[in-house]
């Protein structure tokens, strides 16, 4: 099964999920058209 | 990046195991005004507080977006004082990826890196000698050039 990206779209739960695992946010800013 | 990097499944793999990814629409203009973003794709590496370690604009192919982001990840751990772990990423990004241009910006950081650690300046050094050894034409090498004023 092929792994996807499973992005968030809520920055304060970006933030709460970094601090707890340490880990930096990647932040993609996308036009989708 | 929606249609050919992001699905590459090593690409899903690397973001998976080493961030929290975070997709914002440019149709949100108080983000993109927080964040002065003025252009799409831009990519940012956040701290917990929403410190900028890292800003690229523009597409990347799976294996430089790689490359890109695990230094990136390194400058995040140099910003956050993780030194020894930033210098791991340092290392990886120099060792897997020797031939991208996030090489020549590793190299450069994981003087800094072994600097903070140390406070000894002859990692700088070195750095500027493998800098230019290695990348000659890399502006991370002329962004060194002071570092050859330091005594070996």
């Amino acid at each position: 099964m092929a792994i996807e990206i499973c992005w968030l779209d809520d920055l304060a739960k970006a933030q709460e999920t970094a601090r707890k695992v340490n880990k930096p946010i990647f932040l993609d800013f996308y036009n989708p058209q | 990046m929606g249609a050919v990097t992001y699905p590459d499944e090593r690409v899903a793999k690397f973001l998976s195991l080493n961030f929290v990814p975070v997709q914002i629409q440019s149709a949100n203009t108080a983000l993109m005004q927080r964040f002065a973003v003025s252009w799409t794709p831009t990519l940012l590496v956040l701290d917990a507080d929403l410190r900028e370690h890292y800003r690229a604009v523009g597409f990347f192919a799976p294996d430089d977006l790689i490359a890109t982001l695990l230094a990136a990840k390194g400058k995040w751990a140099l910003g956050t004082d993780q030194f020894v772990e930033a210098r791991a990423l340092f290392e990886e990004v120099i060792s897997s990826h020797p031939d991208k241009d996030a090489a020549a910006e590793a190299l450069f950081f994981l003087g800094v890196a072994k600097y903070k650690m140390s406070h000894d300046p002859k990692p700088l050094r070195e750095t500027y000698d493998e800098l230019k050894a290695r990348f000659p034409q890399s502006t991370w090498t002329k962004q060194a050039d002071h570092y050859r004023l330091i005594s070996k």
